[in-house]
């Protein structure tokens, strides 16, 4: 077929000549210029209102209307015509039109035609004038030559003065078959219509030749006559441009793969597009990546490669390797995505691509900050410098260059590293500001994902959840339809992951549930996908003390750790690794894994707040065996350090161990003091478990301040009331994360104070409501 | 011309040979020819013979009931020549089939042979002492010098030989290189000729028996020998040898072909007509080579019609039959035969071309389209489809793109003659002079007989204001044409133009009797007093009268030229159309020209050359005092509105004058 005429394009231009003829009744204007324009226009205005399933709606659009003229139908059938028969609509007016092109010289008058719809130049009014022919009466429709439908009309004829003879015959036919599906309804309407109305020649050449009018339609028509199954379909070149790059501009925006409807259609226009662009290449290459095939993805790559290299010289070289390089890193090969990455950066410094090279400085930093293991030899010889510089460098060339997203993502990136080398909040904010001062006014819809994430985490840091959880759904509410969809799901895992600190698993599986199906086709976001439900269910079940189950998990999970790309989820899992130890009681084990991971974490010179959970974890683990006095230093060093970065979820359960480490040395007071203090602020954190172990250490700490008491005095007895208050606190906030084993602990915990208080009515409903726990836990396990 | 079954059955005999000795020796085109003739005679039940009628005929019957690969050879002698080299030949055939023409001839003539048959007649032919062995004159020296010509049949020889022939061609073409590019001159040569040419005297040198006569071949060398005489112009010598070919066999169609090129006039036809032999391909041969002349009367419409009923449905007779009514100018008649002749082989491309030159006449566009959709559909890439797709890109007024089809055209052939004159029409509607003549100079230099690139030439340089030039040209179409009337206007037109108006008004009054001619039902006498005509060359007439002082004439002239405008009612049965122009240069208005004087019976009404003429008869009326009359037509002239300005200004001078001079003159 031809570069960019099809019949569906000559249906539209016989649309427009109706629209101008005035035939479009005034009611029916809007429909039919916005289905025009719609097809005429590329970008989609109303993309808005637009969800993730409707984004793709443009290509399938596109796609029928080359294949079947039934769009058409839908449009007009409901409007009437303003002008012929009364009572006939619009449809029948357009289809009346197209059957009026009922020979091959018709087609080259319809075009020839197609000049009067449009307003004349100065020049052809100045030579009318001369001529003495009357300018046209104002009340004509004319399309202004640079308006969209002026240039399409513009654009259509030259395109058909262009075609060959036989790429115009193509056309022809492809426009007779095109409409056929029309004859149905147009012979009912018509009476004069006969089979061969398709072509006038053969109709009025039927009296002269008889019968051998067949012979000479199927020598003239081939084997379009006879309804081939595998006829080709008339697209354009143009079509397939238009699709292809609407296709890798969603897969680039959003991060998703294309619908599988959608691939089969497009598969088959390319089948039939008589010349096939290189960048449908690209496009299989994209698609290949996406779905996680390593080895495709990397044939297609070099085809696309291939295939461009030849008319460009080497001047696009560098975006070929930051592709491969981009791709290795992808599939967990650093070392060659790395190599691929330097020679990038050194082919764009040679051809002076600064945008290609200050991206490729930007994504060194990112992948040296995410895989130091990789770069740590680099970091000596290369140019790059140490971090911070290289920042500070990215950001004055970005802000040189004015390349806007570099220069917002090398502020969210300082912002980061401040968060994350625990210095100033405040520095780390004023990044951030600054950042989102970029975003906004130069209107950069697809960044504002990361910048909220980054929002989320600085709101988590300071142990503000509620505002965390507010931006999480203000970025889900407002921002994700514009945002790759990475971003939606990294997002919606973390508020997942807020709800199942509350204990509400369900409801976070549920978010998790509701993510598009399609967008989660993709390789990489399904398996992040896969992985966090893992996580929330055996957080469940360590909570239920289902352990086996939690095992079994745990062994999927483990498993693909040496391939995970997100270190926090790495960190995740291995700290319910260490709790899995621990329930099962092999706490020797578990210590030694949590000192591994504090040796790799300071090699490795990572986030702040790691350490300090590490720190705590190794304090804990040292409480479970007894010796709370061990973990002194490790707690202090902890709470010291939460506290000079603002670490604030994590300097209460630091402050809480202080406590306990007190009350152990028998210091209830100062540690009643304490938990005190923090108790109110750590409720602002939503953690349950962190409250309830607070509130446990406050009961503890009352109960040994009772044993201080006289006994049988109102003061012991007061304190033992108090404790019994925190404890069922810390019942309570146990039980929402429906953790059995503390519930049951504290319970026993409510029990013996109860015995010791001599009020044996309440022991013993306690120690019964206790044996329903353990009867309920067991129950759960199964 | 009826046969019965048994002529007819010999017939189909002679016609399958023909196929056969033809294919053998690759003559692909008069091959088709012969076999299309085979399969448009009716089918005849052979049971219906009865059996000793087919053994007395054992010849033919065996001719028409073997399907043989080869034809066997009747003389014995070649016969047993042909069954020796048979493996050789086989191989040179396929040879030939693959193109591979060069390797093809050296199966049987090797480059050392080759040489040895022509050189040692060039040093004998050039030094002076010669050898002793063969005289040095060239006509009747015997090739005993050198190497002889290899013991082979006459089909190898020929096989060998037209390969040589037909490489040199491609050479020819491929030397060439674009169509109208710095090689494309005309220039080149096929350098073969010469190494065919003189294998070719040598060897029928060595077959003249004692008394200088031939031994008669088997036809095939003969006509080879005389194609290259006529490539190399040697007109008369060639229609010797290819008249023998035909008497040695005369279903070769190409050979007749090679003589229908040699004879450019009607004299040269009859008399190589009374040299052939009687045969039913003569007649054909005949029909064909008047068509080509643009010949067309009952004589040959009645012999076109005997040989239909032989082969009522042959492609190549309903072609001439359809080109007949063209030349006689009934364009009707020759579209609906060629619309029948494409109804019965749609997938024919052969004459197809000239198809589409009626259908642009007669501006039938949504056909034409079809025609060329067909065309195309069928083969893009042959020289008709070309033409036709680019005659259609004519009438849309695509000039370019119509160019770039001929082009493609004349690179897939480039002797096809309609591509070359149709392109000159183009290049002057591009206003590209220099390339418009060049185009109708090389078809006038493929075939001398087309007017319409003779009269293109002469339009052409009339643009250029070189009537002198002009003239002649005009001259060689009306030669090529003399009935028709508008190659005899611009004869007459350029001589009115060169001042030679006494010239100009014989030709003039030529064009108005031809003109007539046609439209009186080709009858000279009935029309030519009744001086209807065109009134733009009546007043052409007059104004040349005119201008020589010939007042009277010029008056008589004029009268006739506004009589025109209501016609005689003695005629007034209409003729449909019967007056098209198949005019060169393409005018675009020549619907709007034809219709206008299609209704030339009822009188053409006011046209702007009535009205001059009125307007000059106004005049003549002043100058002649005669006031009454000048009122009455400059009244006219208001009513026709037609220069109107001037003709009040007329009537005033009219009053003015009768009131000054009207005393007196009462």
């Amino acid at each position: 077929m031809s570069r960019f005429l099809n019949p569906a394009k000559i249906g539209l231009l016989a649309l427009i000549e109706l629209y101008t003829n005035k035939t479009v009744p005034t009611s029916a204007i809007l429909d039919v210029l916005s289905f025009i324009t719609s097809h005429l226009i590329d970008n989609d205005i109303s993309s808005s209102a637009l969800s993730s399933s409707d984004r793709w709606r443009r290509a399938e659009r596109t796609v029928s209307l080359v294949i079947s003229i039934s769009d058409f139908e839908k449009v007009l059938t409901p409007h009437t015509a303003a002008s012929g028969i009364p009572g006939r609509n619009l449809w029948y007016v357009f289809v009346q039109k197209l059957w009026k092109i009922d020979s091959l010289h018709a087609l080259h008058d319809f075009f020839d035609n197609c000049s009067t719809l449009l307003a004349k130049t100065k020049e052809e009014l100045r030579r009318d004038a001369e001529m003495g022919i009357p300018s046209p009466a104002p009340d004509i429709i004319q399309l202004s030559r640079n308006s969209p439908f002026g240039a399409f009309v513009r654009r259509s004829q030259l395109e058909f003065t262009r075609l060959r003879f036989h790429d115009a015959i193509e056309l022809w036919k492809g426009f007779v078959k095109y409409r056929q599906t029309t004859a149905a309804y147009y012979r009912k309407k018509t009476p004069a219509f006969q089979r061969l109305s398709f072509d006038d020649v053969l109709l009025t050449g039927e009296r002269e030749w008889g019968p051998a009018v067949e012979a000479l339609a199927s020598v003239a028509y081939g084997d379009m006559l006879r309804d081939d199954p595998n006829a080709t379909m008339p697209v354009s070149t143009d079509d397939i441009e238009k699709l292809l790059e609407f296709q890798i501009d969603q897969m680039q925006k959003y991060g998703n793969r294309i619908p599988l409807e959608i691939r089969h259609q497009f598969h088959d226009l390319v089948m039939d597009s008589y010349m096939v662009p290189s960048l449908s290449h690209y496009l299989s290459y994209l698609e290949a990546w996406r779905a996680g095939d390593y080895a495709t993805s990397f044939d297609y790559l070099h085809r696309y490669f291939d295939y461009t290299m030849q008319n460009r010289d080497r001047s696009f070289y560098q975006y070929a390797l930051m592709n491969l390089a981009v791709l290795q890193a992808d599939f967990g090969c650093h070392k060659e995505a790395i190599a691929a990455m330097l020679e990038t950066v050194s082919t764009a410094r040679e051809n002076r691509d600064l945008t290609c090279l200050n991206f490729a400085l930007n994504w060194l930093f990112h992948f040296g900050r995410a895989h130091p293991e990789v770069t740590k030899e680099l970091e000596s010889k290369s140019q790059l410098g140490t971090g911070k510089e290289s920042l500070a460098f990215l950001r004055s060339r970005a802000k040189e260059t004015g390349t806007w997203s570099l220069w917002s993502s090398a502020l969210m990136s300082e912002a980061k590293m401040c968060l994350s080398n625990g210095e100033s909040v405040a520095t780390a904010l004023e990044h951030l500001v600054r950042s989102s001062q970029i975003l906004v006014e130069r209107n950069m819809k697809g960044m504002v994902g990361s910048q909220l994430s980054i929002n989320i985490a600085l709101w988590d840091r300071l142990g503000v959840t509620y505002l965390s959880a507010t931006t999480c759904e203000v970025f889900l509410q407002c921002h994700a339809r514009h945002s790759i969809f990475d971003d939606e799901l990294k997002v919606t895992s973390r508020q997942a992951s807020m709800l199942a600190l509350k204990g509400k698993y369900d409801e976070a599986l549920e978010k998790l549930e509701r993510l598009d199906a399609d967008s989660l086709r993709a390789w990489k976001p399904s398996q992040y996908w896969h992985k966090f439900r893992g996580i929330i269910k055996l957080r469940r079940d360590l909570h239920h003390n289902n352990l086996d189950g939690a095992e079994l998990l745990l062994s999927q999970l483990l498993q693909s750790k040496a391939d995970d790309l997100e270190p926090d989820i790495a960190f995740v899992i291995d700290t319910l690794h260490v709790d899995c130890l621990v329930r099962r009681g092999n706490i020797e084990v578990a210590f030694t894994k949590v000192e591994k991971m504090v040796a790799e974490l300071r090699d490795e010179n990572k986030d702040i707040a790691l350490r300090v959970r590490l720190l705590l974890l190794k304090a804990e683990l040292l409480d479970k065996c007894g010796r709370p006095q061990k973990a002194f230093t490790i707690v202090v060093r902890a709470a010291n350090i939460a506290w000079r970065a603002r670490l604030i979820p994590y300097l209460w359960p630091a402050i809480g161990a202080i406590a306990n480490i007190l009350s152990s040395l028998g210091e209830f007071e100062p540690a009643i003091e304490l938990l005190h203090a923090v108790l109110p602020r750590s409720l602002e954190c939503e953690n349950s478990a962190m409250t309830a172990r607070l509130y446990s250490h406050l009961g503890d700490a009352n109960v040994g301040l009772a044993g201080r008491m006289p006994p049988k005095s109102n003061k012991r007895r007061e304190y033992l009331m108090k404790g019994v208050d925190a404890i069922e606190k810390a019942f309570n906030h146990y039980s929402s994360v429906e953790d059995i084993n503390k519930q049951c602990e504290m319970m026993a915990k409510k029990a013996t104070i109860m015995k010791v208080a001599q009020d044996y009515v309440l022991a013993n409903d306690y120690a019964s409501v206790y044996l329903d726990l353990r009867k309920a836990a067991a129950q759960l396990k199964i | 011309m009826s046969l019965n079954d048994r002529e007819r059955f010999q017939l189909r005999g002679a016609l399958q040979e023909a196929v056969l000795k033809c294919s053998e020796r690759c003559l692909y085109q008069s091959a088709k020819w012969a076999a299309e003739l085979l399969n448009s005679i009716p089918e005849v039940d052979i049971s219906s013979l009865d059996s000793s009628q087919l053994r007395d005929d054992r010849g033919y019957a065996s001719a028409v009931m073997a399907s043989a690969v080869l034809a066997p050879n009747t003389d014995p002698e070649e016969a047993v020549l042909e069954a020796r080299d048979i493996g050789r030949y086989l191989l040179a055939k396929s040879l030939f089939d693959c193109r591979e023409y060069d390797r093809c001839a050296a199966v049987f003539l090797p480059e050392a042979t080759l040489t040895g048959i022509i050189s040692p007649r060039d040093t004998s032919a050039t030094t002076p002492k010669g050898k002793g062995k063969g005289k040095a004159t060239v006509g009747t020296s015997k090739p005993n010098n050198g190497q002889t010509i290899p013991k082979i049949s006459q089909r190898s020889l020929f096989l060998a030989l037209y390969a040589k022939f037909l490489s040199g061609e491609k050479r020819k073409d491929e030397d060439a290189e674009m169509v109208m590019g710095p090689q494309d001159l005309g220039t080149c040569k096929n350098k073969q000729l010469t190494t065919v040419s003189r294998v070719l005297e040598a060897w029928f040198e060595s077959r003249k028996t004692e008394d200088g006569d031939f031994v008669d071949g088997q036809g095939w060398l003969e006509y080879l020998y005389g194609m290259i005489l006529a490539k190399e112009k040697n007109d008369e010598l060639a229609l010797y040898w290819l008249v023998r070919s035909v008497h040695l066999f005369p279903m070769n169609w190409g050979c007749w072909l090679e003589m229908s090129a040699l004879i450019t006039r009607v004299d040269d036809l009859n008399r190589v007509m009374s040299r052939v032999p009687e045969h039913i391909v003569s007649f054909m041969f005949h029909i064909y080579t008047s068509l080509e002349l643009y010949q067309h009367d009952a004589n040959l419409a009645s012999s076109l019609d005997k040989l239909l009923y032989i082969f009522p449905s042959s492609s190549f007779l309903l072609t001439c039959n359809a080109l007949l009514s063209y030349h006689a100018k009934d364009l009707v008649a020759a579209e609906q035969n060629f619309s029948h002749l494409l109804s019965v082989h749609p997938y024919r491309l052969d004459s197809l071309d000239h198809y589409s030159n009626i259908l642009y006449v007669m501006n039938a566009r949504p056909k034409l389209a079809f025609l060329a959709h067909l065309c195309s559909n069928v083969d893009k890439f042959r020289p008709e489809s070309c033409v036709v797709i680019g005659n259609y890109y004519s009438l849309l007024s695509l000039h370019e793109k119509a160019v770039q089809y001929f082009r493609r055209a004349l690179t897939l052939d480039r002797a096809c003659l309609s591509a070359w004159t149709l392109m000159g029409h183009e290049y002057v509607e591009l206003k590209n002079t220099h390339a418009a003549i060049e185009s109708y100079r090389r078809a006038v230099d493929v075939n001398r007989r087309d007017y319409r690139a003779w009269y293109g030439l002469g339009q052409t340089y009339e643009v250029l204001e070189m009537h002198a030039y002009a003239l002649w040209y005009y001259k060689k179409a009306a030669g090529l044409r003399p009935w028709d009337g508008k190659m005899w206007m611009a004869v007459g037109s350029c001589l009115q133009r060169m001042g030679r108006n006494q010239d100009g008004i014989k030709a003039l009054k030529r064009a108005l009797l031809a003109d007539s001619y046609y439209e009186a039902g080709n009858s000279l006498e009935g029309a030519a007093d009744s001086m209807r005509g065109d009134p733009e060359i009546l007043l052409q007439i007059a104004g040349m009268y005119d201008n020589l002082g010939e007042f009277e004439n010029a008056k008589a002239y004029m009268e006739m030229c506004v009589a025109q405008e209501i016609g005689s009612p003695g005629e007034s049965q209409s003729e449909s159309i019967t007056i098209h122009h198949d005019s060169p240069g393409g005018d675009s208005d020549d619907g709007g020209d034809g219709a206008s004087r299609g209704a030339g019976t009822e009188g053409t009404g006011v046209t702007a050359a009535t009205s001059k003429a009125r307007m000059w008869l106004a005049r003549f009326a002043m100058r002649t005092e005669d006031y009454a009359t000048a009122n009455r037509l400059a009244n006219e002239l208001c009513q026709d509105g037609v220069e109107v300005e001037e003709a009040k200004a007329l009537i005033r001078e009219v009053r003015s004058r009768m009131e000054s001079g009207g005393p007196g003159a009462s």
